[in-house]
């Protein structure tokens, strides 16, 4: 007996320390080491679902080195004041392989409560959609300033309530007092004696903990070349981001100009096919924005007055050309000339958007049509393969 | 059989009231086609890999989204429900309850008896989206906005499309004899066809004596899918690849008797239809093409009455749901079937284009 558990303990621990360099290359932990943030990397396919990765900047957050925390659960972290609903929000999401941030309020090695973002995201096999690892990255959330807090009855407690859809509306994650979710999910006598006002993460710390995010994607899909792996934070798959049938995604590969296609249907409108030309214009790679939102190439400088007159249209169902100051993945600023399209499908329905972007700046022949016009030849193309009527009259790939 | 010498050259007969000066203040781009090569193949230009849409491809989708986009058609074909009718021939129809074919009526302005286009209105023509003439040049060259020359093909978007990027190929000029065909404006359109390179585009002819008598002009669109006729089996009834260069076949498994015309290279099989399109025009019989793949495949349908080209092809155009709704295979077939041509007028047929295609071994 106790040889058996030495024996599956052994297996753990090699397991452990081979999860990443197994997948990825032996070289992916020293680039994780030189990523700034605090982030840790957990396998869901080894009992217990153990912490297989630590930075550094975890152990200066928290106290625990890197060596203390490999082989446990990410639980850890958690303490007699960690509000329940937020851990089972936690669960809920990586029970359902879906990315999830929250406030949650953690403990330090010397016992200390300390509030974090948390920021957690499935890494998914981009070829069959398989949850490989999941990431977690904690961003320390500053104490509020003194003034100005609201006087609501008590308890004001903000849950993120991922399992209430609700709860998730972001104009009431702007003011604490503002959210009725906490009604549902307050537990007077569990919450932790020493609980303080519950924080809330500002912009500032969710871009932080989804930059940090990508970089450890990227580093990740830079040391996987070698082993052909392929990761992403969204699922590729049907059940996530469907996937276009060969033939339409042939059609599309023709087609030259800079342009993405999304899928109104899905939340958040994410992109669905992205061309050659799109990810050389912006330096991101398929895998990268597969399953996004459009979003991502804003920055500042961006005419909120521009995005909102986008939808507009797309919610008109209509088409626009606008001027937009946009960022590819360097951040690095260009003028896009942007042109939004509903595309009908074979039934006459509006299956996706064309967004056709055109660096203003870069030069160009657009042998005697005006850029305007140009781009719109693409769209034309776009329409004429998303027309096409297969066998089956679906343009998806059925579902595995 | 048929001596189509004696039209040679008619076709540039300089004509009294030239209407070279009715171009006046008329401006549309200009897309030359590079100079034919001897062998008959052509130099395209476009972008540097063949699979993507070439340069013409690309500016007549161009102009043609600006057009909608402007809000200058009836209606959006594409938001119109295409279905496949289950059967053997899958033949495809459509949902449009404002589509009206006598439409082309409208066009009048571009094909009235007089066949030239009117100078007084013509700065405000949003239709004619391009012209495309023949080029002296190796390679083909745009020349943005100029005044349409007589030799070229005006490119004219359908307000009324049956498909996206429905187009008029229509003349600039034509002559004011009552000279109805000229073996160059299909070899013209088949150039265009190849230069276009695209799948998905298919030029019509509609030899249809009793709607536009006077004028000679092509239709072209954008489909997706293959037509229903283009999916039929053929038998070879002529082969010949090594002497006269077309190949002849006829299609077995379709409602509508038809044949298909396969050549060397574009410009034998453009001479070719030219000749026997020329030849059933003179004996007022009535047929339909379709130029498909790229211009190197050109279908005749020979029909007795006036279906449309697209319709002789198995794509049909429903106005009232109801009837959509209840389409069948066995409708759309007899529709077909009942304008084809007798047996004994197609034999004729087939022995004329095999004697046509012997004509051009000599």
């Amino acid at each position: 007996m106790e040889e058996e558990t030495a024996a599956s303990d052994e297996e753990s621990r090699r397991r452990v320390a081979s999860s990443l360099t197994s997948r990825y290359s032996d070289w992916v932990v020293e680039s994780l080491d030189e990523l700034q943030g605090s982030f840790l990397l957990t396998d869901p396919s080894i009992p217990g679902h153990p912490i297989v990765y630590a930075s550094r900047g975890l152990a200066a957050l928290t106290g625990y080195p890197p060596a203390e925390v490999l082989g446990r659960n990410a639980r850890l972290f958690q303490g007699a004041g960690t509000d329940r609903a937020a851990v089972a929000g936690v669960r809920d999401a990586v029970r359902c392989q879906r990315p999830h941030q929250t406030p949650i309020l953690n403990y330090r090695r010397d016992g200390a409560a300390h509030w974090v973002l948390l920021h957690l995201a499935p890494v998914f096999h981009a070829a069959d959609g398989a949850v490989l690892h999941f990431l977690a990255v904690q961003v320390p959330i500053p104490p509020p300033p003194p003034p100005a807090r609201c006087r609501v009855a008590r308890p004001t407690v903000v849950v993120f309530a991922p399992c209430r859809e609700e709860a998730r509306v972001e104009e009431e994650l702007s003011c604490p007092c503002a959210s009725h979710a906490g009604e549902v999910f307050v537990d007077v006598d569990k919450r932790g004696l020493d609980a303080e006002e519950p924080r809330v993460a500002s912009e500032h710390e969710k871009e932080k903990a989804l930059s940090t995010a990508n970089s450890i994607f990227s580093a990740l899909n830079r040391y996987s070349k070698l082993t052909g792996l392929v990761v992403c934070g969204k699922r590729c798959d049907s059940v996530g981001i469907p996937a276009l049938s060969s033939s339409l995604n042939l059609s599309l590969g023709r087609i030259k100009q800079s342009f993405v296609l999304t899928d109104p249907h899905l939340p958040d409108m994410p992109i669905i096919y992205a061309s050659d030309a799109f990810l050389s214009l912006t330096g991101y790679s398929r895998e990268e924005i597969l399953g996004c939102n459009c979003k991502f190439l804003n920055g500042p400088g961006t005419s909120a007055e521009v995005l909102e007159e986008i939808n507009q249209h797309i919610c008109s169902e209509q088409a626009c050309t606008v001027h937009l100051l946009n960022y590819r993945k360097d951040r690095s600023s260009f003028r896009d000339l942007l042109h939004i399209s509903p595309i009908r499908n074979a039934s006459g329905k509006v299956a996706f958007h064309v967004w056709v972007h055109l660096d203003e700046g870069a030069k160009h022949d657009f042998n005697g049509l005006t850029p305007e016009v140009w781009q719109l030849g693409a769209v034309g193309a776009v329409r004429v393969a998303v027309r096409s009527l297969s066998a089956s009259g679906s343009l998806l790939r059925p579902s595995q | 059989m048929v001596s189509t010498t004696e039209f040679k050259g008619e076709y540039s007969l300089p004509s009294k009231n030239s209407p070279l000066n009715q171009f006046e203040g008329v401006k549309t781009h200009l897309y030359r086609l590079g100079a034919e090569h001897e062998n008959g193949t052509l130099k395209s230009f476009a972008y540097a890999d063949q699979g993507s849409p070439s340069l013409l491809d690309t500016i007549i989708l161009s102009q043609w989204e600006d057009f909608a986009w402007k809000g200058h058609l009836g209606y959006d074909v594409t938001a119109c429900n295409l279905k496949v009718i289950e059967g053997g021939w899958s033949f495809v129809v459509q949902l449009n309850n404002k589509w009206n074919s006598c439409v082309l009526k409208d066009y009048d302005k571009f094909l009235g008896p007089v066949g030239c286009l009117k100078p007084n209105c013509m700065n405000s023509y949003d239709e004619l989206l391009l012209c495309i003439a023949q080029g002296d040049k190796d390679i083909p060259e745009v020349v943005p906005s100029t005044k349409p020359p007589k030799d070229g093909l005006l490119l004219i978007a359908n307000a009324c499309p049956v498909e996206y990027g429905h187009i008029l190929l229509v003349p600039s000029v034509t002559n004011q004899l009552s000279f109805f065909w000229d073996k160059r404006m299909f070899s013209l359109v088949a150039r265009i066809a190849s230069e276009v390179n695209s799948a998905a585009f298919r030029v019509f002819f509609d030899n249809c004596t009793s709607t536009m008598p006077h004028r000679t002009f092509f239709q072209a669109c954008y489909f997706a899918n293959p037509l229903p006729v283009e999916s039929a089996s053929t038998v070879a009834i002529y082969d010949g690849k090594a002497t006269s260069g077309v190949c002849l076949y006829e299609i077995v498994d379709y409602p509508m008797k038809s044949l298909a015309f396969t050549g060397n290279d574009v410009n034998t099989l453009a001479n070719f239809v030219g000749e026997v399109s020329l030849t059933l025009h003179d004996n007022n019989t009535a047929y339909s093409l379709l130029v498909s793949n790229n211009g190197t495949k050109v279908k005749n349908l020979a029909t007795g009455s006036c279906l449309s080209a697209w319709e002789c092809c198995g794509y049909f155009v429903y106005r009232a749901k109801y009837d959509f709704d209840r389409a069948s295979e066995i409708e759309i077939s007899n529709r077909i079937a009942s304008v084809t041509l007798q047996d004994s007028a197609f034999e004729n047929l087939k022995s004329l284009c095999c004697a046509i295609a012997d004509d051009l071994v000599m």
